[in-house]
């Protein structure tokens, strides 16, 4: 599974880059977050709630991040197991540039799901992935930002709806 | 009214509703009512349940199991892993093909949904809950879902195997390699191939996808320790070969075992094999003391109980110019999953697919299938059909498409020059059988007027020329087969299951009062034995069908017998009915005799009666004859009347068919629609003309499913992508057309009553007939050939790769 998205957010670069990592702005942004704990600057590890279609489970794993360019560019890569109910690992290219007073971020992230995750919810995982996300940034902008509408997802896209 | 007239005979004849009557199935009674009597409704007192933990993961190696939160939980009773199985020697079990299979995990995983550990609790819900409690670490390894690739990969699925040593079937070439199966001339095949005028050559898939019934599999094991004995009620299409296995693997003597297939909600093949579960149930009631049930759900079924098909079938076939076919090559690359766990008899690891020849009289062919190991599930069973005959049915209905593409040639054309003749039977093919009897032309030429061909031909074309003209996005195919199945195994000289020879058995009793019970070594699993096999008594020892009652299906009351798949149980346990029914009348005619105060030979048999010959009015049916026996003392005669016969059929039987399938389909949606399909078939003597249309439009509708949407799919990590059906087709009587069947009656002239077999004819015949027509329709565009299953995506995608979407 691949998704790729971008994001204006209405808050200055270095802002940004410090609240993604940010644990407490974290935690509380990722959608069903119960538990995240930084390991080192660059390991973290989540305990999350996810529902997928008929799949609810717990995961649990680690994340890797790697600071390829501060403030400009970094990539995270992480594995988590849910059980019975399967399990996922992937990555992601986070790019954040600086636009018009704000930041662009643009993310391409891929992931492998297994188990019965892959099996019950393969037609939903993608369009649950992407409620996630949105939700993250959602959240994830009003918490660097002031103002309500400064995420503006999918801009470069806005003809189709964003 | 006088009986011994042609029309009191006749009346007498049709109070028996014997052969050919179109008597109304006696077990729809109780189905329809839901008085059925199926795995799920076995319910003992103390009963435990049984469930698994099963692998997410498609390749892994277990790096650790913790079952100490399962075993917590309120009602949990025991956790078992292959370290719990291995003291016993059960943590593998052999399997059907010769190969080994794991029970539980045993360091490692090799498809997903492979059974890790099993659960007992004191309910199903406790027994769910506490598989989700039980924490295993898997260590991931490279995942194979192709054989292609996995007969070349450094990656070895089966660490267990030796690689230098040979499998069961042979040498392995390569450490996932199973077995390379040859028949045929291979030399004289690819020189008849290369000096031919026209070749034909097409790489034929025949997907992966599974019997699904609509029942899963499941048992129920009561281990009685105080007296030693083993019940174990299972959904076993083949119960008497369970006990064996049971007996062998377990150690406990097979008379302390006692086996019981209940009803079964449909088999389909699916419920021929032994699984982990069974076994696991087993153990646990040996282990706990407590009667153990488990009963897989439909994902189990669908990830881990046997699947179907998954033949990669590369054709050749040469011709002359004018049609004659001059030679057939085919391999074929068999994906096996993770163990060769394939149904087919012991020396044929890849079933009868030599019978690939089809109709046709094809002077010389070569067949060689090399099997391979992947990570994906074992099965390889014969999914409504003879072992491997739907697989060869498809390569070559396909293959003479191609072939009359290749000329130039109309197919049903082609077809008719190339059929077997009447008079060639009996008839050696170039693979090795001797196909039984046949009238191939008759049939076909039935069936192309029934449809009014040529109509359908000059209305294709004027369909396409109004494509052409923008006028219409609808295309018209015409999809043509005749297929010959290989059913009913077989000759003990060459078909074994487990060094077990492939007959069956009938027992009779007749009761004092002139009614019988009867039991067979087979078991109905919905197609309506307890109806038809009565029906062949009937005729055979004039009782009225409704007067037997027909039993199957406990080893401890039932006659030995290998069971019903491969639409053997009438070739098989049909003809050992007749013969016992036969052993009875004959034992009948010397009372009779006595009774008459004639000599046996001035008797002939009359309906439902003996009579003296020229003087019928002088008789004595078979109920006084039935009552005499167990009252009066005849002199060199034992009392009672009663009969058993194993029978071991001299030869296979060849049941054929015409089918044709009108389908319109939408070039730019890819929804078809089916217009019109006649299902012509030839079954040999009809013991039930309405058993025989039930189960033809069952087998077309799975064949429906299978051609048009049905698919067991793995993604690359190995991940089953149609585990349930929302993913999986299973047609309903929204999508499923109208059929109209027809027959002709070609008797078998080395079975007893000269009946064939039909159950499994039309998903033979129905799954090239629905695919051709696809094929077909898009063949004036220039279509060669296409994988099923035609879906509404791959029909919309074919139509795009050939530019019909502008």
């Amino acid at each position: 599974m691949k998704l790729t998205d971008e994001v204006f957010i209405a808050a200055p670069r270095e802002d940004v880059y410090a609240a993604l990592n940010d644990v407490e702005v974290l935690k509380d942004c990722i959608p069903g977050c119960e538990e995240l704990v930084r390991h080192s600057d660059t390991e973290l590890e989540a305990k999350v709630l996810l529902k997928v279609g008929p799949v609810k489970a717990r995961f649990s794993g680690t994340v890797t991040l790697t600071p390829e360019e501060p403030p400009r560019r970094f990539t995270l890569t992480g594995s988590g197991s849910g059980g019975t109910a399967g399990f996922a690992k992937g990555g992601a290219d986070v790019v954040l540039q600086e636009q018009d007073g704000g930041t662009c971020l643009t993310y391409e992230a891929h992931a492998d799901i297994g188990g019965k995750l892959a099996q019950l919810g393969s037609r939903l995982v993608h369009g649950t992935a992407k409620k996630l996300s949105a939700r993250f940034f959602k959240a994830f902008a009003e918490r660097v930002t002031t103002s309500e509408t400064a995420l503006v997802p999918g801009r470069a896209t806005s003809a189709n709806g964003g | 009214m006088n009986d011994m007239t042609p029309e009191g005979r006749e009346e007498r004849r049709g109070k028996l509703k014997g052969l050919g009557h179109a008597r109304r199935r006696v077990e729809d009674a109780r189905f329809t009512q839901g008085k059925g009597n199926y795995i799920d409704d076995i319910n003992l007192s103390g009963m435990l349940f049984g469930d698994f933990v099963r692998s997410p993961h498609a390749h892994a190696r277990i790096t650790s199991i913790d079952a100490s939160a399962a075993l917590e939980l309120p009602g949990v009773v025991a956790v078992l892993t292959a370290d719990d199985l291995r003291p016993l020697d059960l943590h593998w079990m052999p399997t059907l093909a010769g190969d080994k299979q794991m029970v539980l995990a045993d360091g490692k995983v090799l498809f997903q949904g492979q059974e890790v550990a099993f659960v007992v609790a004191r309910d199903r819900y406790v027994a769910a809950d506490a598989v989700d409690l039980v924490e295993i670490e898997y260590e991931e390894l490279p995942v194979i879902t192709d054989p292609f690739e996995s007969l070349q990969s450094d990656v070895v699925l089966r660490e267990d195997l030796d690689p230098e040593a040979p499998g069961s079937h042979g040498p392995r070439r390569h450490h996932n390699h199973i077995f390379l199966w040859e028949e045929g001339d291979k030399a004289a095949t690819e020189q008849a191939i290369e000096s031919s005028e026209v070749v034909a050559e097409e790489m034929i898939y025949y997907h992966r996808t599974h019997p699904c019934p609509l029942e899963t599999c499941g048992s129920v094991a009561s281990m009685d320790k105080v007296n030693g004995k083993l019940t174990l009620w299972g959904t076993f299409q083949a119960p008497h070969v369970v006990r064996t296995v049971a007996s062998i693997l377990s150690g406990i003597e097979e008379h302390n075992i006692r086996v019981i297939s209940p009803d079964i909600g449909g088999g389909f093949g699916n419920k021929v094999g032994v699984y982990p579960g069974y076994v696991c149930s087993i153990v646990a009631s040996i282990v706990t003391g407590s009667p153990v049930k488990w009963v897989e759900d439909r994902m189990e079924n669908l990830m881990s109980t046997a699947f179907a098909r998954d033949y990669w079938m590369k054709g050749r076939i040469s011709a002359t110019k004018d049609g004659r076919i001059t030679g057939l090559h085919c391999h074929v690359t068999a994906d096996h999953g993770a163990f060769d766990a394939c149904a087919d008899p012991t020396k044929f690891p890849a079933g009868f697919f030599h019978i690939c020849t089809g109709s046709y009289d094809i002077p010389v062919a070569y067949v060689a299938v090399d099997g391979a190991y992947t990570n994906k599930a074992p099965g390889g069973v014969a999914y409504r059909c003879s072992f491997r005959v739907t697989e060869a049915a498809y390569m070559i209905e396909r293959m003479i498409e191609v072939l009359a593409i290749e000329l130039g040639m109309d197919a049903a054309e082609l077809r008719a020059r190339n059929f077997i003749r009447e008079d060639q039977f009996p008839y050696q093919s170039a693979l090795g059988w001797e196909y039984d009897s046949g009238d191939y032309h008759t049939a076909w030429n039935k069936a192309l007027e029934a449809v009014n061909y040529e109509g359908l031909r000059r209305e294709q074309a004027e369909r396409v020329e109004a494509f052409n003209r923008g006028e219409t996005r609808k295309l018209l195919g015409i999809g043509l087969t005749h297929f010959t199945e290989i059913v009913g195994a077989g000759p003990m000289k060459n078909c074994d299951i487990l060094g077990m020879g492939m007959f069956d058995s009938c027992e009779i009793r007749i009761h004092p009062t002139g009614s019988a019970i009867v039991r067979l070594g087979t078991i109905s699993q919905g197609q309506g034995h307890a109806t038809t096999f009565a029906q062949i008594l009937a005729s055979e020892i004039g009782i009225s069908s409704d007067s037997i009652t027909v039993e199957e299906g406990d080893t401890d009351t039932a006659p030995y017998g290998l069971g019903t798949y491969g639409s053997r149980s009438t070739p098989v346990a049909g003809a050992a009915a007749a013969m016992a029914g036969r052993k009875i009348r004959a034992k009948a005619q010397m009372i009779a005799a006595y009774l008459l105060e004639v000599h046996e030979d001035d008797l002939e048999w009359d309906v439902d009666r003996f009579a003296v010959k020229g003087a019928p009015e002088r008789f004595k049916t078979m109920a006084e004859i039935a009552f005499a026996s167990y009252n009066q003392a005849i002199p060199g005669v034992e009392p009672g009347l009663e009969a058993v016969s194993y029978y071991d059929p001299p030869n296979m039987t060849y049941p054929f068919g015409a089918y044709i399938c009108v389908m319109e389909i939408d070039v730019d949606t890819g929804e078809h629609e089916i217009r019109q399909f006649y299902a012509l078939d030839d079954c040999g003597t009809r013991i039930n003309p309405m058993v025989i249309e039930g189960q033809v439009h069952g087998g077309l509708t799975e064949a429906l499913a299978i051609a048009m949407g049905q698919e067991i799919a793995y993604d690359d990590l190995g991940n089953i992508k149609t585990a349930t059906l929302m993913d999986f087709f299973m047609p309903t009587s929204w999508e499923t057309p109208t059929y109209t069947t027809a027959f002709t009656e070609t008797p078998s002239p080395h079975h007893p009553i000269g009946a064939k077999g039909v159950g499994e004819s039309p998903n033979v015949g129905g799954v090239p007939a629905f695919s051709n027509a696809v094929h077909d329709a898009f063949r004036p565009f220039g279509l060669r050939h296409s994988h099923m299953p035609h879906d509404h995506w791959r029909i919309w995608k074919v139509a795009h790769e050939l530019g019909l979407h502008g």
